[in-house]
């Protein structure tokens, strides 16, 4: 997918004043939140949560600290069930590798469930493109794809932005069925006209929440069932998921599984945890015949051993933006790319380039909330700095803020300079406020001043008071 | 290059991967994957009877119905009732393995094979029931085809007590032992399918199942 | 005890009392407290910028100034975190100034977690009446553990009535340079912390940081509540 994260100031500022997806943000926000909070206090006393992503940081830690050899071990015990492990570096190889695999399989028709993995390809298009048809089954991303695939706004709530008249609206479009008002009605519309598809298509294609090394198995977790449709009916199953997704045993999954729908819906469990491993056997009713992984790198490989391989301990749970106010603020869609929210925020500079997404990492307050939910502890902030200090290194900021910057850092260790711009400062803002508490309009300050007033100082800075009230006897 | 050989490249010489440090990584991991250490568990009561209704109540709190019965010679009584409740048809497609039960004997239809389409109620037995989370550990075989919980929109599955573990650990623990090797499909189904997804909105029925009913058989 | 004040660059420029506040407040706990003359910023914004250089040397600057003394108080989670904290991470690359910085990290403290847990304040100075609601700074809160503190200072307060807001532990939008380079998107975040601290009736908002109170004063303001007071809990404690 091409990234608009460029664009990120006027993204945001449509955003702001959408009002329908404002109004969806602030609902969808209290469901997550608070939903999330109320599942954690399943796992147990006070400090489970904190024990368990522990937990679940040190297996990820683990798993990534000897990444090559445990690809090495997941693709020999996935070979040995009879499916074919291939590698792609970037996009255009996904959608290469996935094109030839439906033309040897003579496959007119792909359905999909979610993945990450082929929005960052843009694989659909690639598919339409040689001639085979893509069908996505989430309903999320069924929506977004009759609506002309526009792309998702959140990773596990792909159209957290949408209100249920335009579903409606765009329902009765495209199917040209009557338009339906309730949301039950809706979705029993979507089953009706993607069963038919489920049941016609020669290949399905998955992503994959985690691969286990020990069986050479793909975890899928899913409340649709369409991830259960796509890889037991079709002939043939390809699964596209990022080289960090591996994890080591079965019991590490069953770790995770406590903590990734919790952090993400707030349910104990997803509905269905498939594990899937190899190809279907001669005597079995149904499964795929052919069983492909396509392991992507697509900027992967650069990050391990790196200052920012924190952030490949990622399990896609979403509870970093549901909780970021930036994010709860704008919307996914203002991020430009597939990601959004905190961990959008270090990933799109990461995998498209730093100079490609400036403001991402900038469009943050730091607060922390983000690292408080992470289930596997990835310190978010610090990475968000750590993408700031190296637009500063490889000077891509503003002249005049790196100007600005330089000069209050300066004057800042010379005490003495510091303070008569300061008393002269303030005097200023003081005499500028004209006895009022607070200053409307500051040409120094736009920003500020757009949306608050900037309230007057005292008129003196401390330092002279102080030094006032200790000259006196 | 081939491709697979230009990324393990990077990601070897980002790790500083040598020979000496390679060996030691594999035996690593090879203790790894014989030690299978567990996380953190919630507390779970696994006496036998806390368990069933831990399962009972977890699985009435995803949407699922639940009935007991002594033990599988009456659940085609209780499939038969349920289904005369609900309104559906007394017919359905049923897992091979549970052919020799007396399906006939209440008066149900039933085909022992994989589903279909078509087929409107699909009963199952189970390889193992997860009382953490009130969810039902599927093993596809030939006589356990996976379609038969999935295609219908009604899925009944009968779970004998003595199947009824306390976590996933448990369930991955009787699969090694009595399976050998996992099967090509592992389903954990927990309640009737579901989505959010159009105002975080919680329906029921989306790909799968509408509706998911257990029968205890509580001396099995 | 002896006790240096850094009395934060927001304090220094905009709001001189709350400085001679915590000072009246550590007096009251006990201590002597010195005023490094000097002291300018403790270079934060350098280090948010991603400016490494700019932050060491700011770094350098204040750890020389106060490590002769027995503990330092800020009246500021953001300031005192990023002394404590961030300090050793940022002089990663000069071995001997990280030292120091680690040597320091202990006696750095922000106001209200010095006065209860290691001064042990008895008898607050001031007199507060009225509702008030407590805005909980992000950095104070999840970095340093500073909840129960403020609250535990102002429930000596006799006549004061705490009513706690919903989000009170969500961002306010200040961020520092943040609200300067996205004031659209800070300036919708404060208008949820106002509106929520507003439904609480309280007359006053009380919080710890004085960014977060200018953030949520100027945003009160251009919302058209000339009347609900924001005020920093030293001024509270130390209310005449």
């Amino acid at each position: 997918m091409e990234s608009r994260a460029h664009r990120f100031q006027a993204n945001a500022a449509d955003s702001l004043a959408n009002p329908v997806l404002q109004a969806n943000l602030r609902t969808a926000k209290g469901k997550f939140v608070d939903k999330r909070a109320i599942a954690l206090r399943e796992l147990g006393e006070a400090d489970a949560f904190e024990a368990t992503r522990e937990a679940a940081r040190a297996v990820r830690d683990s798993v990534l600290g000897d990444i090559d050899l445990w690809l090495e071990k997941f693709e020999e015990n996935a070979v040995a069930r009879g499916a074919a492990v291939l590698w792609a570096r970037d996009g255009a190889e996904i959608c290469r590798l996935v094109a030839e695999i439906g033309r040897r399989h003579g496959v007119a028709k792909a359905v999909k469930s979610k993945s990450m993995l082929s929005e960052e390809a843009g694989l659909n298009l690639a598919l339409e493109a040689s001639g085979i048809r893509p069908v996505e089954t989430d309903l999320g991303e069924y929506i977004l794809q009759i609506n002309r695939n526009e792309p998702p706004s959140h990773i596990i709530a792909p159209v957290v932005h949408k209100s249920l008249d335009e579903v409606a609206d765009l329902f009765h479009s495209v199917h040209k069925t009557p338009r339906k008002t309730e949301i039950p009605a809706l979705t029993r519309e979507a089953r009706e006209v993607l069963r038919e598809h489920f049941l016609t298509a020669e290949m399905g294609i998955s992503g994959g929440n985690f691969l286990i090394a020990e069986t050479g198995s793909v975890a899928l977790v899913t409340n649709e069932g369409n991830g259960r449709m796509v890889t037991t009916l079709p002939r043939v199953h390809v699964v596209i998921t990022g080289i960090e997704k591996v994890i080591p045993t079965l019991e590490d999954l069953c770790l995770l599984m406590r903590l990734l729908p919790r952090s993400a819906t707030g349910q104990s469990i997803s509905n269905y945890v498939s594990v899937l491993t190899g190809v279907k056997r001669p005597d079995e009713h149904d499964g795929p015949e052919h069983l492909y992984f396509i392991l992507v790198d697509n900027g992967r490989a650069d990050v391990v051993g790196s200052e920012f391989r924190d952030m490949l301990r990622c399990i896609r749970c979403g509870a970093c933006m549901n909780h970021c106010p930036v994010y709860q603020t704008i919307g996914g869609h203002a991020y430009g790319w597939v990601y959004p929210g905190p961990m959008g925020s270090v990933l799109t500079p990461l995998y498209t380039g730093i100079e490609n997404a400036i403001d991402l990492p900038q469009a943050a307050t730091l607060c922390n909330q983000c690292g408080v939910v992470c289930p596997v502890k990835i310190p978010l902030p610090d990475l968000l700095r750590k993408l700031r200090e190296k637009q500063v290194e490889r000077n891509l900021r503003p002249r005049f803020e790196r100007g600005a910057l330089k000069v209050w850092a300066w004057v800042a260790r010379h005490p003495t300079l510091y303070g008569i711009g300061a008393r002269l400062g303030v005097r200023y803002l003081k005499w500028l406020a004209g006895g009022k508490p607070s200053i409307a309009v500051l040409g120094t300050a736009p920003e500020w001043t757009k949306g608050r007033d900037f309230p007057a100082p005292e008129g003196r800075t401390f330092r002279e008071l102080y030094a006032r009230r200790r000259g006196k006897p | 290059m081939t491709r697979r050989a230009d990324i393990l490249g990077r990601i070897r010489a980002k790790l500083n991967r040598n020979p000496e440090n390679a060996t030691a990584g594999r035996a690593a991991i090879e203790e790894t994957l014989a030690a299978r250490v567990q996380g953190p568990r919630p507390p779970v009561d696994t006496e036998k009877s806390a368990l069933v209704r831990r399962l009972i109540e977890k699985s009435l709190a995803q949407s699922s119905t639940v009935d007991t019965v002594a033990s599988d010679a009456e659940a085609p009584a209780a499939v038969a009732r349920y289904l005369a409740a609900q309104g559906l048809p007394l017919q359905a497609v049923v897992w091979p393995a549970l052919a020799g039960l007396d399906w006939a004997g209440a008066r149900l239809a039933v085909a022992a094979r994989g589903a279909r389409d078509a087929d409107p109620v699909g009963i199952t037995g189970c390889f193992c029931a997860i009382a953490e989370t009130g969810t039902l550990m599927l093993c596809g075989a030939p006589d356990t085809p996976a379609t038969v919980s999935l295609l219908p929109e009604t899925h009944i599955a009968l779970v004998p007590a003595s199947r009824i573990v306390a976590g996933m650990e448990e369930g991955f623990a009787l699969a090694r032992t009595e399976l050998g090797q996992l099967p090509r499909a592992v389903n954990f189904v927990s309640g009737p399918s579901r989505t959010g997804d159009i105002e975080q909105t919680i329906v029921l029925g989306a790909h799968g199942p509408y509706r998911v009913h257990l029968i205890l058989l509580a001396q099995d | 005890m002896r006790v240096a004040l850094f009395v934060t660059c927001l304090v220094d420029l905009m709001r001189p009392k709350i400085g001679f506040a915590a000072i009246e407040l550590l007096e009251a706990a006990g201590c002597t407290v010195v005023v490094p003359t000097r002291q300018t910023c403790c270079g934060q914004p350098a280090w948010n910028s991603g400016d490494r250089a700019a932050a060491a040397q700011l770094a350098k600057k204040v750890i020389a100034e106060f490590e002769g003394f027995e503990h330092v108080v800020a009246p500021s989670g953001s300031c005192a975190d990023h002394i404590r904290n961030e300090y050793p991470v940022l002089l990663a690359g000069a071995p001997e100034w990280q030292a120091r910085a680690r040597a320091l990290a202990p006696r750095v403290h922000e106001l209200t977690d010095f006065l209860v847990r290691v001064a042990r304040l008895e008898r607050v100075p001031g007199c507060f009446a009225g509702r008030v609601t407590y805005h909980d700074s992000c950095a104070g809160l999840r970095r340093l553990g500073i909840k129960a503190q403020p609250r535990d200072l102002l429930a000596r307060l006799p006549g004061i009535e705490l009513q706690e807001m919903s989000g009170a532990e969500e961002c306010c939008g200040f961020g520092g340079a943040f609200s300067l380079k996205f004031g659209e998107i800070a300036a919708a975040i404060a208008q949820r912390k106002c509106a929520c601290a507003c439904a609480t009736g309280a007359a006053a908002i009380v919080g710890g940081d004085l960014g977060c109170l200018l953030n949520i004063e100027g945003k009160l303001r251009r919302m058209g509540d000339e009347t609900t007071r924001v005020l920093h809990i030293a001024e509270v404690l130390t209310a005449k």
